[in-house]
C-alpha cells in the first residue's frame, strides 16, 4: 500500500518535472511568462494606493493585510495551475473523450489526469506570492501559516474546479461555468470581505467558497484563531472528498470517445 | 452563384474604391457573429461579478449621501467604472491578440499577407465587425443593470449620443491598433501575450478603474499623454459626464493617437514581415 503510495506520488513529481521541461525549451518564453505575470500582479498595488489615499481601511483591511490577502491569493492560484493545471480543462477532455488515454494506463485516473498540464505563468503568481510574503513581514508563526494556507487555498481552489468540471459528465457547456465560477472566486477574493453584506457573504462563504480559501486564512494570520484554523483545515479536506467522490461517480457515466490519442 | 460573381467582380474594381472590400469582409463577419450572438451573453456573469464588486466597494468608500470624491458622487463613479468596464467587455480586444500571435506563430499569415488587402486592416476589419456585436449587447446590459443597482444617470445627454458614439469607436480602434502593434512582436519573440497582460493591466488599472482625476495632481497631465485617456477615460468621461468642450479635446487626442498608432503599426509589420520564415505545411 505504501509502496503504491510512493510510485504514485513518484510518477506525479515526474510528471510535473516533465510539463516544465517541455515549457522551458524555449527559454525566453519561460522566463518572460513568469517575470511579466509578475508585473501583472503587481500592478494592481496601484489601484490599493489609490483606494488607501481616500480611506485608512477598506473593509476593516489595512493595506498591509490587503496585500497579504492578494498575496495568499496569487501563490494559492498559483500553485494550484502548476500542479493540478488539468482541472480547469476538465470539461474538454470529458466532452471530447480525451479520458480514455489516461484511463488505460496503470496509475490512478484523477491523479494522472489533474497532474497531466502545468500553466507555466502560474508560476509568477506564485513567486508573487512568496515575494509579498517577504514584504509584509508577518512573524515566524505568520510565515508558516501562510505557506500552510497556500496549500489549503490551492487545495480549495483545485477541489472546487474538480467538482464543477466534473459536472460535464452529466451536463454539456460547464468549461463556460467552471471558467466563469472560478475566475470569479479570483475576482471576489481580492477584495476584503468587510465590503460584502448579507446574501453575497453568506453566499461568499458557503457556496463559493472565497472565504474559505482566503479570507479567514488571512483573519488567522493577523489574529491567530484555532477554530478558524481547524475550520479552514477541515474544509478543504471535506471540500477534497467531496470532489473525488463526484468525479468517480461521474466516471462510470463516462462514455469513450472515437478520438485516437497516445500519452507518452 | 451570379451574386458571388457579382461580388468577386465589384472587388476586383476595387483599386478605385479600395475600402469595398474591407466593407464586404466587415459584412461576413458581422452575419457570422449575428448567427451566435447568443453566445455573447455568457460573458453577462462575469462583467456582472465586476460590477457588483465595484458596487460594494464604492458603496463601502463613499460614507455620506452626496460626498464627492474627486469631484465625482458616489453614481457617477459607479456608472464610470460600469462604461469602462462595458467597452473592455464589449470590444473583447483579446480577439487581435488572439488572431494575429495565432496567425504568425501557425504560419497562416504566409497566406493571408499574399491576399488582395493590408493584412493590419483585415485584422482590424474583423475586429470592428466582432464588437459590432458584442458592443451593443454590453451597452443594454450596463443601462438594465445601472438603472436597477445605481438609479438613473443624472448627467447623461441623450443629444450627444452621436458624438459619444465617435469617441466610443475611436476609443476601441485606437485600443486595437496599440494592441496589434504588441502582437505583431511576435515576429521577432515567439509570445508576445506578456506583453499584452502589461498593457491590458495599464489600461485597467489606471483607465478603467478609476477616473483620471482620482490620482495625484502631478500625475494627471503624465495619464492624459497615455492610451488611456483616448481608449477608455475620455469616452466614458463623456457618457458620464458630457461637455462639448471635453469632446472636442478628446476627439483631437483620439486622432492624433489614431494616425501615431497607425503609422506605428504599418512601420513594425512592415519591419516584422522581412523577419517571417515560413517552413513548408
Amino acid at each position: 500500500m505504501l509502496t503504491a503510495a510512493e510510485n504514485q506520488l513518484r510518477v506525479c513529481f515526474l510528471t510535473i518535472k516533465y510539463n516544465m521541461m517541455r515549457e522551458m525549451v524555449n527559454k525566453v518564453t519561460f522566463l518572460t511568462n513568469i517575470c511579466f505575470m509578475v508585473l501583472n500582479n503587481a500592478s494592481f498595488l496601484v489601484q490599493w494606493f489609490i483606494l488607501f489615499r481616500i480611506r485608512d481601511e477598506v473593509g476593516g483591511y489595512t493595506l498591509r493585510e490587503v496585500m497579504l490577502l492578494w498575496g495568499l491569493t496569487a501563490s494559492s492560484f498559483g500553485l494550484a495551475h502548476i500542479l493540478f493545471a488539468r482541472v480547469f480543462s476538465l470539461p474538454d477532455l470529458i466532452v471530447k473523450g480525451k479520458l480514455d488515454s489516461f484511463l488505460v494506463q496503470p496509475k490512478n485516473v484523477l491523479v494522472s489526469v489533474i497532474t497531466s498540464s502545468t500553466d507555466i505563468s502560474a508560476i509568477g503568481d506564485f513567486l508573487y506570492g512568496m515575494v509579498i510574503l517577504c514584504i509584509c513581514g508577518p512573524g515566524v508563526s505568520g510565515f508558516f501559516l501562510f505557506l500552510l494556507f497556500t496549500v489549503t487555498g490551492a487545495i480549495i481552489f483545485t477541489a472546487f474546479g474538480l467538482l464543477l468540471g466534473s459536472l460535464s459528465f452529466w451536463f454539456l457547456r460547464m468549461d463556460f461555468l467552471e471558467n466563469q465560477v472560478v475566475m470569479g472566486m479570483i475576482s471576489f477574493g481580492t477584495y476584503p470581505d468587510g465590503i460584502f453584506k448579507g446574501a453575497s457573504r453568506f453566499l461568499l462563504y458557503f457556496v463559493i467558497p472565497v472565504g474559505m480559501a482566503l479570507w479567514h486564512p488571512v483573519h488567522v494570520i493577523v489574529n491567530f484563531h484555532a477554530g478558524m484554523f481547524l475550520a479552514v483545515l477541515g474544509y478543504a479536506c471535506a471540500l477534497s472528498a467531496a470532489a473525488v467522490a463526484v468525479f468517480y461517480r461521474g466516471l462510470r457515466r463516462y462514455g469513450s470517445g472515437n478520438l485516437m490519442e497516445a500519452r507518452l | 452563384m451570379g451574386r458571388c460573381r457579382d461580388k468577386i467582380v465589384s472587388m476586383n474594381v476595387g483599386s478605385r474604391r479600395p475600402w469595398r472590400k474591407y466593407a464586404v469582409i466587415y459584412r461576413s463577419v458581422l452575419m457570422e457573429n449575428l448567427q451566435y450572438a447568443a453566445n455573447v451573453t455568457m460573458g453577462f456573469f462575469s462583467y456582472f461579478i465586476f460590477i457588483y464588486i465595484f458596487i460594494k466597494l464604492w458603496g463601502y468608500m463613499y460614507r455620506t449621501p452626496g460626498e464627492l470624491i474627486a469631484g465625482y458622487t458616489k453614481e457617477q463613479m459607479i456608472w464610470y467604472v460600469m462604461m469602462t468596464e462595458m467597452l473592455i467587455f464589449g470590444s473583447d480586444g483579446a480577439f487581435v491578440a488572439r488572431t494575429v500571435a495565432g496567425d504568425i506563430r501557425g504560419g497562416n499569415i504566409a497566406y493571408l499577407m499574399n491576399k488582395p488587402y493590408h493584412y493590419t486592416l483585415y485584422i482590424l476589419t474583423r475586429y470592428t465587425g466582432e464588437w459590432s456585436v458584442r458592443l451593443p449587447m454590453y451597452a443594454v446590459l450596463a443601462a438594465v443593470m445601472g438603472t436597477v443597482m445605481v438609479g438613473p444617470l443624472s448627467g447623461f445627454r441623450p443629444k450627444a449620443f452621436p458624438a459619444m458614439a465617435v469617441c466610443v469607436v475611436l476609443g476601441l480602434t485606437i485600443n486595437a491598433v496599440f494592441k496589434l502593434c504588441i502582437s505583431l512582436f511576435s515576429f521577432w519573440i515567439e509570445d508576445a501575450t506578456p506583453f499584452q497582460w502589461l498593457y491590458d493591466k495599464m489600461i485597467l488599472v489606471v483607465g478603467v478603474l478609476f477616473p483620471v482625476e482620482i490620482f495625484p495632481r502631478a500625475l494627471q497631465p503624465l495619464l492624459k499623454m497615455t492610451p488611456i485617456y483616448t481608449v477608455c477615460y475620455g469616452p466614458a468621461k463623456l457618457i458620464v459626464d458630457f461637455s462639448p468642450e471635453k469632446c472636442l479635446e478628446v476627439l483631437a487626442a483620439q486622432m492624433l493617437y489614431l494616425a501615431a498608432g497607425f503609422g506605428l503599426m504599418v512601420l513594425i509589420y512592415r519591419k516584422g514581415v522581412k523577419k517571417l520564415y515560413v517552413n513548408g505545411g
